[in-house]
């Protein structure tokens, strides 16, 4: 067998470019199959009232509808119509009560789109309206409740008290206690204390959420089989069979490329509601949203955060006290382990000796909040990094001192009590000021537009524990497959996996095909989420590539032949006396990981850390408060890179993805109900909106528990961008805004108020 | 979107015609140009016409762009966006509306979006007719009941609303010869670059050496429909143009408005913004 040249770290051409650019890369978006029907949605122009009655007579009444089905027809093929990852509290059409504006009451089936919204439209609702919550403070105590009774989903144990619990909007409380602030702040010479916000905002990926559910054979003995744009198959196909009351392999679950998930598309989205409508109808049924719909479907976490420090003379912060409110929107989804990964950072990626951390879930009226690329890690970085700079400003440290004063240094503790290791943070730290030449003074600009520069660094604990699995199948011909479950949504993940099986067996990338996703021949994997692919499939694909390999030798040697010169083909010919035979490898991978106390401590919080900064320097308009970042500067720890190229590629687009959160993004709200719900008024940044000078580097870092030396790295970019970019207005023009989005409006109120006139509105 | 009747004659009068057979029986029926307007409404179920009326294959003459012996700047409805940002002619005789186009919506839009299509379509949020209105431009308009010709500036009755009939085109647009006339458009926008103006601000200054012997300046966007501030006009009439003179033009442009608060920025917000923009415009105008 010939080993090629080194695969892994090189900068590799993505596998399905050439697919993408022609056209020729499937999605379900695309799909279509003989006697497919089309599902549209009737949604809820209410945010909490009591369903009265829904009068589908017009709808189903028009030609060419195949069927009209409300929440209580769904009943007829699942019993408890609810799912959801921590808590079964999602119906997949309404029933009894709607939860939030945009909710799905009631589906129309026809052959022809057209038809099927057309009859939308004649459907009608009577509700009586309840009294509702949007904020995510109020909800604390609010008199409105959500959901009357919690339903904890029984996966994680950390839910299980709030089993049954009533009249509370409180999805999760999470508490880390280290130390003693009180006594700490008693003693600090500076107390700081601050409150910031953070918007509810969206994924939009191109593509939106589309599943293509088939039925086949009769309801009791027969299968189901989705075509789903979704980050996560094996969890879809268990959660389908769970609310069918079948076993797992009863539901096969498929995945092409996606347009994009950035964690939109985790856990069950169009899934059910297509699964429900394909065995009520016994026809394959397609349910793709349209762009517009993706508003009410699944968003990031809106936040209120209070972070008090209590700091000495020579800046060193000796206590950390925060308060993190999440608004969780009506369905709990993943929210909850939002709330409690986070709630292991929330301090930020300092040392400090006494910390307190208040992290609380909470339902409202408004549509569902998720993962999105980060993992509230960007809510958290933009509170503590906001809040460094104040410090720093309020004791005249640099900002960039004051950090290094305070780093997370290796093998030093982290508010969990786990210790950092192979965690960058310092040489991150060091390359950002290096690059941004902070030693350097600054040219200010001139009286009307003046410059300024901020920074921000921010790390995030993976989530843990998950499992993956994948098999390597080596080919009569020396070409190979690889079957794993993670789903290249534009990450680049093929390529990586394939370069791994690549090091390993030495057949070269271009003869590795990467199977996609489909349950029924691909193994377990538990979401392609949170960063964790390249380390924990990777380490599963590492294993599963060693295990071929070893196979492959020691067949080998039985015959006689040398392992490490033969060429592949020669083995098998050998063996099986034509090109005939395959050698299969399986590998799989579960970090270790020990659950917090009831303080939040242990000593094993995360298999890796991720770690993130960005840079800024921006120009602001003195006359108008408008201001443009004209340089971003962003450097992470990935560990080894894989593919520099993807991996350059990764860091850039999270950066403008948080540029958007930062800037321009924001959900409109009247009365719960979403009023900028298109692409014309809700503004993600367009080309022209990304900083002439952005500068991306992956430090010279080694995570050793990695497969070779390699971690996560799709959400490392988002870390420091919105922080940096306030600390730099701050810096510019001396005004300091504490909720996003930053608009030019709210500087130039801002700067009016430091000038003593207020603008008044009329 | 429902499935709809689409027509595509081969003649302006013929496409007249079919709007005023339409309109007579209370048809929803409606001209389609570039279509990037109304396809929107269109998705959103806001407007479901039974027929269209496509503009696309009338006389070629209505897409000809040309500079007439006074210099007068002649260009037909149905002229995309794209062709007059890239036209010789319209750079000539009127660079400022080159300028504009470069910002105007996007690459995408632009190439099918047509000049009578923007102007009928009557959203505020349109960026020429406000320039347009500031250079005293005119359309021509064909309907059952003749020619007539009107200036942009009278063009606008309300919110989304012309003063033209069911069943009357746009055929051409006339841009007066600039004689001396100098302009400037700033589009502000305050969210992403590109999106919607949050302010559209047209300028048009004719000066006499040193003095402005006459000025228009027109607001639209945070507006129902493009408005003159003749307040602000009124300031600059026969002065020069020092910072003083700006200074107080923009607070009048500023005092004498009522601006819509939406997304963009609240009232007050705006305000602030055209006192500025409107002598930054000046300023440009003054550097050209």
């Amino acid at each position: 067998m010939t080993i090629s040249t080194a695969a892994v770290g090189r900068s590799i051409p993505r596998l399905e470019a050439r697919a993408k650019v022609t056209g020729r890369a499937e999605y379900v978006h695309n799909l279509s199959v003989p006697g497919m029907l089309v599902a549209k949605v009737y949604r809820s122009t209410l945010a909490h009232a009591r369903i009265r009655g829904i009068d589908v007579s017009a709808a189903r009444a028009l030609p060419g509808v195949h069927a009209v089905y409300t929440g209580e027809d769904i009943r007829r093929v699942i019993a408890e119509p609810y799912y959801g990852p921590a808590f079964h509290d999602q119906p997949i059409l309404a029933l009894d009560k709607v939860h939030y504006a945009g909710e799905p009451v009631a589906v129309v089936l026809a052959a022809d789109a057209h038809v099927a919204e057309a009859a939308t439209r004649l459907i009608e609702a009577q509700y009586d309206e309840l009294p509702a919550v949007y904020d995510e403070v109020e909800a604390m105590t609010s008199k409105a409740v959500v959901h009357e009774v919690l339903k904890p989903a029984g996966t994680f144990a950390d839910l299980k008290h709030l089993k049954d619990k009533r009249d509370t909007n409180i999805a999760l409380d999470f508490h880390l206690r280290r130390g003693d602030v009180e006594q700490a702040f008693a003693a600090a010479d500076h107390v700081f204390e601050h409150t910031f916000r953070t918007q509810q905002v969206l994924h939009v990926p191109l593509e939106a959420f589309a599943t293509v559910a088939i039925p086949a054979g009769e309801h009791k003995t027969g299968t189901l089989t989705l075509h789903s744009s979704t980050q996560s198959p094996s969890f879809v196909r268990i959660e389908i069979a769970r609310l069918f009351g079948w076993p797992e392999n009863k539901v096969r679950v498929i995945v092409p490329y996606l347009g994009g998930g950035f964690g939109a598309k985790v856990y069950v989205k169009s899934e059910a509601l297509a699964a429900a409508c394909a065995m009520l109808a016994r026809r394959p049924v397609k349910f793709a949203c349209t762009m517009e719909e993706q508003f009410y479907m699944i968003t990031k976490h809106a936040t209120t955060l209070r972070i008090k420090s209590g700091v000495t003379r020579d800046g060193k912060i000796t206590a950390r006290e925060c308060e993190v409110w999440w608004n969780g929107g009506a369905y709990a989804d993943i929210g909850p382990r939002v709330t409690q990964k986070s709630g292991f950072t929330a301090a930020g990626p300092y040392e400090i000796d006494n910390v307190k951390i208040d992290s609380y879930a909470l339902y409202t009226n408004l549509p569902a909040a998720g993962a999105l690329r980060g993992f509230g890690i960007p809510q958290l970085v933009w509170a503590y990094e906001s809040h460094t700079d104040m410090i720093a400003r309020g004791i005249n440290i640099d900002p960039l001192e004051i950090r290094r004063k305070n780093l997370l240094r290796e093998g030093r503790p982290q508010a969990t009590g786990t210790l950092m290791h192979d965690a960058a943070l310092d040489l991150v730290l060091e390359r950002l000021a290096t690059r941004m030449q902070w030693s350097q003074p600054l040219d200010r600009g001139t009286e009307t537009v003046r410059r300024g520069r901020g920074m921000a660094i921010g790390f995030k604990a993976s989530i843990s524990p998950t499992t993956s699995m994948a098999i390597v199948n080596i080919n009569a011909d020396g070409s190979c497959n690889l079957y794993s479950s993670t789903v290249d949504m534009g990450q680049g993940s093929d390529t990586a996996m394939a370069q791994m099986v690549s090091e390993v067996t030495g057949v070269p990338v271009e003869k590795i095909t990467v199977v996609h996703p489909d349950t029924d021949v691909t193994p377990y994997d538990m979401a392609t989420l949170g960063s964790r692919s390249t380390y924990h499939m990777g380490h599963a694909v590492k294993n599963a590539a060693e295990d071929a390999r070893d196979k492959l030798f020691s067949l080998a040697r039985e015959l006689g032949l040398s392992a490490e010169t033969t060429p592949i083909p020669d083995i098998f010919k050998k063996k099986y006396g034509m090109q005939a035979g395959n050698i299969v490898g399986v590998g799989s991978f579960i970090p270790p990981y020990i659950s917090p106390d009831a303080n939040g401590q242990t000593t094993d919080a995360t298999p890796f850390w991720m770690i993130g900064a960005t840079g800024a320097e921006v120009e602001v308009d003195t006359e108008t408060g408008e201001f443009k970042v004209t340089r971003l500067v962003n450097l992470v720890d990935v560990g080894k890179a894989i593919n520099p190229a993807i991996v350059e590629t990764q860091i850039s687009g999270a950066t403008i993805m948080q540029l958007g959160f930062t800037l321009t993004e924001a959900m409109n709200f009247d009365a719960g109900q979403v009023t900028n719900a298109s692409l014309a008024d809700y503004k993600i940044p367009g080309i022209r909106d990304i900083p002439p000078a952005m500068e991306n580097e992956a430090v010279d870092a080694n995570q050793r528990s990695g497969p070779f030396g390699a971690k996560g790295v799709g959400e490392s970019g988002t870390f420091g961008v919105s922080p940096a970019i306030a600390n730099a207005i701050d810096d510019a023009v001396g005004v300091r805004l504490t909720s996003l989005p930053l608009t030019a409006e709210a500087v130039y109120r801002a700067l009016r108020v430091k000038a003593g006139k207020p603008l008044i509105d009329n | 979107m429902s499935p709809f009747e689409l027509d595509e004659p081969r003649t302006l009068r013929k496409a007249v015609a079919l709007l005023d057979a339409g309109t007579a029986c209370d048809e929803p029926v409606r001209a389609i140009a570039g279509g990037t307007a109304l396809m929107l409404m269109m998705k959103a179920g806001v407007f479901e016409p039974a027929r269209l009326v496509s503009l696309r294959r009338v006389e070629k003459r209505y897409a000809a762009v040309r500079v007439n012996r006074e210099g007068a700047l002649h260009i037909g409805a149905m002229a995309t966006l794209s062709s007059l940002a890239s036209s010789a002619a319209v750079k000539r005789a009127a660079p400022v509306i080159t300028q504009t186009l470069r910002t105007l919506s996007n690459v995408r839009v632009r190439n099918v979006a047509t000049l009578g299509g923007h102007l009928a379509h009557a959203d505020p949020h349109m960026d020429l007719p406000p320039l347009l209105t500031a250079l005293g431009a005119e359309v021509r308009t064909l309907s059952p009941a003749g020619e007539r010709t009107l200036a942009v500036g009278d063009l606008y009755r309300g919110y989304f609303e012309t003063v033209l009939a069911d069943n009357e085109l746009i055929s051409e647009v006339t841009v007066p010869p600039l004689d001396g006339w100098r302009a400037a458009y700033l589009k502000v926008t305050t969210r992403a670059a590109d999106d919607w103006p949050t302010l559209g601000i047209a300028v048009a200054l004719q000066m006499t050496a040193d003095t402005v012997a006459a000025a228009r300046i027109v607001v639209s966007a945070a507006t129902n429909t493009p408005l003159r501030l003749t307040a602000a006009e009124d300031v600059l009439r026969g002065a020069t143009l020092d910072a003083a003179t700006l200074a107080r033009c923009g607070d009048a442009a500023a005092s004498g408005v009522e601006l819509a608060a939406d997304a963009h920025g609240s009232s007050a917000y705006k305000r602030e913004l055209l006192r500025v923009y409107v002598q930054r415009a000046l300023r440009q105008i003054e550097k050209t």
